[in-house]
């Protein structure tokens, strides 16, 4: 099933995947909308508008890119490690989310989400 | 007496057993010992948990390919001496190994290396995983580790010369493990030749940059 067939979005006018806007909340209070196609992960939509973003596995495992959803839908699927309580506490791992919708994301929350896994009973590296 | 000429105290009195100074320059570079601890312990749980343990099993699912395996052998025997090359250093630093081992291997900062097709060591493999599909695993497992050491000797360049001598000699061998990867991978799944500059090890899991001490006296 191609993304647009599961999530109908807004295809591009030539038919590609649909195109959905993201927006990053920075630490340093800034906020940058940029575009990101169902079919890539939000961390390299946002590294090609030029936003400098943490990552280091790049696998959805280490939490290094956690983000914080304040809006929107994604697909985690392609992370190797991410959990139902993940996205029930409100966290995602942008290496390796797709969007679904449009959203709102604060960036740098590693260790906010660390700390949720850990008060959840869940792994997580703790060098984060 | 040993008192007589005390030295000036700075953070670790005269005698103190308490403290190191080996850890309290690294603070007055602005190393956070304690992260930086937190880091050396999920760096090894990869190593030992999500590597070396996971090889072993991806190695014996390379029969038939003696080549690969062999290679893969080098890998996971090297991944099990920057295991042991860093442990040492999590202790100098203050820290410790979890008393448990699953909650080491929970921690570990790049995922396992499951053999594919088994639902992530839930089962054994469904179907015979393919050399190709098992190629991948390790190619990516490599890539994960590149990063991780990167990231310490990043933090430790300039600041903290034992803890990147120690990370710059794993790095070294995680970027020839990924060239090995890539190159085996490229010709087995593509028919194309991508060169590692790949030359066979002297014997088995050598680590020529991470070897610390012989396992045992007299050992290579
Ligand atoms: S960079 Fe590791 S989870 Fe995204
Ligand atoms: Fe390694
Ligand atoms: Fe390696």
């Amino acid at each position: 099933m191609s993304p647009e067939e599961e999530h109908p979005g807004r295809p591009t006018p030539s038919g590609g995947p649909a195109t959905y806007q993201v927006t990053f909340e920075l630490p340093d209070g800034s906020s940058h909308t940029v575009p990101a196609r169902a079919d890539e992960h939000v961390l390299d939509a946002g590294r090609r508008a030029g936003l400098q973003l943490p990552s280091r596995c790049e696998q959805g495992w280490d939490l290094v890119c956690a983000v914080r959803v304040l809006s929107g839908e994604f697909d985690q699927s392609d992370s190797r490690r991410y959990f139902d309580q993940d996205r029930e506490a409100g966290f995602a791992l942008i290496c390796t989310a797709k969007p679904r919708s449009d959203m709102r994301v604060r960036t740098h929350q590693s260790r906010a989400m660390r700390d949720a896994r850990r008060a959840r009973g869940l792994p997580a590296p703790r060098g984060v | 007496m040993a008192n007589d000429k005390p030295h000036a105290t700075g953070t670790v009195a005269y005698g103190d057993v308490d403290r190191k100074v080996g850890i309290e320059v690294l603070r007055q570079q602005g190393i956070n010992v304690e992260e930086l601890v937190e880091k050396l312990i999920d760096n090894a749980a990869a190593e030992f948990a999500s590597t070396y343990y996971y090889y072993s099993i991806l190695r014996m699912y390379l029969a038939g390919h003696e080549d690969y395996k062999e290679i893969c052998e080098d890998a996971r025997l090297e991944d099990r001496q920057h295991y042991e090359l860093i442990l040492p250093r999590i202790y100098e630093l203050g820290g410790s190994l979890p008393y448990s081992l699953h909650e080491f291997a929970d921690r570990a900062g790049c995922p396992a290396a499951y053999l594919p097709g088994t639902d992530n060591g839930a089962h054994p493999p469904a179907e015979e995983p393919t050399a190709a599909d098992i190629l991948t695993v390790l190619l990516e497992s490599e890539r994960c580790a590149i990063r991780s050491w990167l990231e310490i000797c990043q933090i430790t360049a300039g600041k903290d010369p034992r803890t990147y001598d120690l990370a710059s000699r794993i790095l070294n061998e995680e970027i020839e493990h990924e060239a090995w990867f890539i190159e085996l991978l490229a010709m087995e799944r593509d028919g194309k030749v991508r060169p590692s500059g790949h030359f066979r090890r002297g014997f088995p899991g050598e680590a020529p940059y991470s070897r610390n001490r012989p396992f045992s006296h007299g050992g290579l």
